[in-house]
């Protein structure tokens, strides 16, 4: 008999686990629905879909001049505090968008900060007339651009740096002015890092509900949550949520198409000539430091500010949350997720290496789109998967009801998590092996090392520091992560993120301030940490 | 006696292309050294590759010390065969020092008292002293190279597969390593296979050669044989040391080029009288005679350090290269006249 391959039944099985949903909310898109949905048909999809639409072209442009223009600030110019602004600008990362809109409203709102900062300053006045309401499309917009830029900060400020001397140099001999530079080089050469930070700007972007939900903005996502929690419609919410998959994968097409053959990156082997950055001083040096002093103190200190004033203000919300409960849930989930899908995504890429097999590169691929699907969608999906297999499969095989098990359990919860995150934990081991020669693997073998000792013994210590920047980067996302947490968790479990939201939807801003301030606290911890790997700028 | 070495009616075949066909060869004792000559691209790797395990093999078989490793039915893993293989690219352990690295192939055979050689003896021979301590990325190619050589030689295997193992180091450190290593080699009686496409290195350290062509093995003799005896008009091309002339057969020892005249010596495979043939002159079979009636003009000339090599054109437009020594008094420039001393004796009359 032939010996079944335990690495690619592995890497198989796990990929395949991570593509249900996307199968279920395929199928589901054929299923009957209620009424509702002819009705909303009619009346708010088009809403939905205008609302996503423009949401997603504002936060796009925003983030596109706000990332690549401080990336290239601090990249390419030396200024006070340039190093300073390198990290410090990635900490917006810690304030997720919906955080972010229970800070403007809190500013903005009529006798808010603005208006007491104001009643201090200039004494009583009708205040209210003149600060500007930060609220509905233009407050959601602010809120996604100041917490999502970092993506493509991150990512053209990486590309930029990479950007050899020699590209620039070629550009001097040219005749080209700086401007001119930037536009026909420096830009163009660093595209498909801005465009995948783009890409993963405009999925959180679709993805988003806290925010989008906290203005009362109707968009496809809060269609899916409306249709299932309002309405009770899981087919309704499943044929929305296709609608949104189909538009996150054209935007996929759209941006592989434009690219056409075009090729990005250099051999830099012999040709690669560190840069020098340019000292800026005077009126320049002032400018470019109070942008990116501007960026900084939008995306992060006002926030802060923000839920450090109200926790101060109200010390008593402070008292009555169990803090350390609270800690002890987020932290526990975002390790536990963040250890499984280490473990899961450390064998499935190890068994696409020893096994080079097409159908599991077909596989892999699709699996790790995950990222791409709305955490409200997995959600959903989850629950009619596990709904379908326990009304089919379970009870006529007569057993007891499967669903407590996973539907409001940390089982369910840490299944629906490892499918959302399992692109970012697959591809950045990926990214760590791919640095590994697979001839490193053949001297193994042919030093006596069986496979499993190759993995424990040569790739594991050489992915090790890899391993870790993941971990951390998973649960940074778990801290922030809201709806599949609100869906899933079970009764009672609280973490940060759901104690905040609950709060704000209760329109108890002030007793939202505390569980945000930690969230913002303990991801910005994780984001100090992480930075070092972010910020590497020699990849030695 | 079992050959200790075999490969027998073997395909050997790399994305579902086959690149060497039919392929058999043999070593016979334990120690010696086989070199594979072949054009980039013809599958020299594919071939160590599959010896070592890393690909299997569907027709045929490869057998190590009378034991089958490799068949339609067999396939021995390559842990568990005893083959180290130096890749020709970076194949060290990037999170493990240069020195670990080498140790790392110590442990495999630590139990095997012959082959006796030590960790330092290798690292002077190939003289890598000074990047023990530096990690893989640190070191250049040729660096890199010479440590997983050291890697190789220190697991003690059966046999040895190297893969253009001295590509990527200089040529003042080339000749001395190839040296020493052939001399350790021999030491330790390290059954060898070298692939190469430096026909000099093949004829330095093997003592057979095997030439890799149009997917198949079309030589497989000793390097003397395959440079003077080519058995074909390929391996001739391949070499490129030479060239075929026309010739017609004239007596049991000799024959009749319409240019150069007479040409006597042994014929290497006989022809009929009468045959027209191609006849293979190699740079060092035509002697210089400035004095000789047969004057050929000069097309070029290169300079080798110990020698020249002059290429000469005959009125039909026949290249015909021609060896000097370098101290030789009289040098000729392109366009003058070079004379061929008559008559012209070759002892290996090689024609096809």
């Amino acid at each position: 008999m032939k010996k079944i391959n335990f690495w690619y039944l592995s890497s198989f099985l796990i990929s395949f686990v991570v593509i249900i949903p996307i199968i279920t909310v395929g199928i589901s898109f054929f299923e009957e629905t209620s009424n509702y949905y002819k009705i909303l048909k009619d009346t708010f999809l088009i809403e939905y879909i205008l609302n996503s639409l423009t949401l997603l072209v504002l936060v796009l442009i925003f983030t596109f001049v706000i990332g690549t223009g401080t990336a290239y600030l601090v990249s390419f110019f030396k200024f006070p505090f340039s190093d300073f602004f390198k990290w410090a600008l990635i900490l917006s990362f810690a304030v997720p968008p919906y955080i972010y809109a229970y800070s403007l409203t809190a500013f903005f709102d009529n006798y808010g900060i603005a208006y007491t900062i104001l009643t201090n300053l200039f004494g009583e006045g009708e205040y209210n007339k003149i600060i500007p309401k930060v609220n509905g499309m233009f407050g959601a917009t602010l809120s996604m651009t100041f917490s999502l830029f970092a993506y493509v900060f991150i990512l053209s400020r990486a590309s930029f740096l990479y950007q050899s001397q020699n590209l620039i140099d070629l550009g001097k001999n040219l005749g080209f002015s700086r401007f001119k530079s930037f536009f026909n080089i420096i830009l163009p050469a660093a595209r498909p890092a801005i465009v995948a930070g783009l890409s993963l700007v405009a999925m959180e972007t679709l993805a988003e509900f806290g925010a989008v939900d906290f203005f009362s903005i109707n968009t496809l996502t809060t269609g899916i949550y409306n249709s299932w929690i309002a309405f009770d419609d899981l087919a309704f919410a499943n044929r929305i949520a296709s609608l949104l998959l189909l538009f996150i994968f054209s935007l996929f097409i759209i941006e592989n198409l434009s690219r056409k053959k075009a090729k990005y990156h250099f051999n830099i082997k012999g040709g690669f000539k560190q840069k020098e950055k340019i000292k800026l001083f005077g009126y320049k040096s002032l400018l470019t430091f109070i942008f990116c002093f501007f960026v900084f103190f939008m995306s992060f200190l006002f926030p802060l500010s923000q839920m450090l004033y109200w926790t101060i203000k109200f010390p008593e919300n402070l008292l009555d949350l169990q803090i350390i409960s609270l800690l002890l849930n987020t932290l526990y989930l975002a390790l536990l997720s963040s250890l499984v899908l280490i473990i899961f995504s450390l064998i499935s890429n190890y068994g696409n290496r020893v096994t080079n097999n097409k159908i599991l590169n077909i596989l892999s691929t699709l699996s790790i789109s995950g990222y791409a699907i709305p955490g409200v969608i997995l959600a959903v999906a989850f629950i009619t998967f596990i709904a379908w297999f326990d009304n089919t499969i379970v009870k006529s095989l007569g057993f007891l009801s499967i669903k407590k098990v996973f539907i409001g359990s940390i089982l369910g919860l840490v299944i629906v998590y490892f499918i959302r995150f399992y692109s970012l934990a697959f591809n950045g081991i990926k990214s760590g092996y791919e640095k590994i020669n697979i001839a490193v693997d053949e001297s193994a073998y042919l030093l006596g090392y069986s496979k499993r000792k190759t993995f424990t013994n040569i790739h594991i210590p050489f992915l090790r520091n890899s391993l870790l920047f993941i971990i951390i980067l998973i649960s940074l996302e778990i801290i922030r992560e809201l709806p599949i947490t609100l869906i899933l968790r079970p009764f009672n479990f609280e973490t940060f993120a759901t104690t905040a939201y609950i709060s704000a939807s209760e329109d108890l801003l002030e007793a939202a301030a505390v569980p945000s301030l930690f969230l913002i606290l303990i991801a910005s911890i994780f984001i100090i940490i992480a930075s070092k790997y972010i910020l590497r700028e020699n990849n030695g | 006696m079992d050959n200790f070495f075999e490969v027998k009616n073997v395909d050997f075949i790399i994305d579902g292309k086959t690149k060497v066909k039919n392929m058999s060869f043999s070593i016979e004792k334990e120690g010696d050294i086989v070199c594979l000559l072949g054009p980039s691209g013809i599958g020299k790797t594919t071939i160590l590759r599959a010896i070592a395990g890393l690909q299997k093999i569907k027709n045929g078989h490869i057998k190590l010390k009378g034991k089958v490793l490799a068949s339609d039915k067999i396939n021995i893993e390559p842990e568990n065969r005893n083959i180290s293989l130096a890749f020709q690219e970076n194949s060290l352990f990037p999170h493990y020092t240069v020195e670990k690295n080498i140790l790392l192939g110590e442990e495999k055979n630590a139990d095997k008292k012959d082959k006796q050689i030590s960790f330092q003896e290798i690292v002077d021979i190939l003289d890598i002293s000074q990047i023990l301590n530096q990690y893989p990325h640190q070191i250049s190619a040729g660096e890199a190279q010479r440590a997983s050589l050291a890697r190789s030689l220190l697991s003690k295997p059966d046999l040895l597969l190297l893969d253009e193992p001295l590509s990527n180091v200089d040529q003042s450190h080339k000749e001395d390593i190839q040296e020493k290593l052939k001399k350790m080699l021999s030491k330790l009686k390290i059954t060898t296979i070298i692939v190469t496409h430096d026909s000099y290195e093949a004829f330095y350290l093997g003592s057979k050669c095997g030439i890799i062509l149009n997917n198949q093995l079309k030589q497989y003799d000793d390097p003397y044989n395959v440079y003077h005896l080519p058995n074909s008009i390929e391996v001739v091309n391949f070499l490129n040391r030479g060239i075929l002339i026309p010739a017609k057969v004239t007596s049991p020892k000799s024959l009749e080029n319409e240019e150069l005249g007479t040409i006597t010596g042994n014929f290497v495979k006989p022809f009929p009288l009468g045959a027209d043939v191609k006849l293979l002159i190699q740079p060092e079979d035509l002697e210089h005679d400035d004095k000789s009636n047969l004057q050929l003009e000069v097309v070029d000339r290169k300079f080798r350090g110990t020698n020249f090599i002059y290429t000469l054109k005959t009125i039909k437009n026949l290249l015909i290269p021609v060896f000097v020594h370098s101290h030789h008094i009289h040098q000729h420039d392109v366009q003058e006249k070079f004379g061929i001393k008559r008559p012209i004796h070759i002892e290996h009359l090689v024609c096809f």
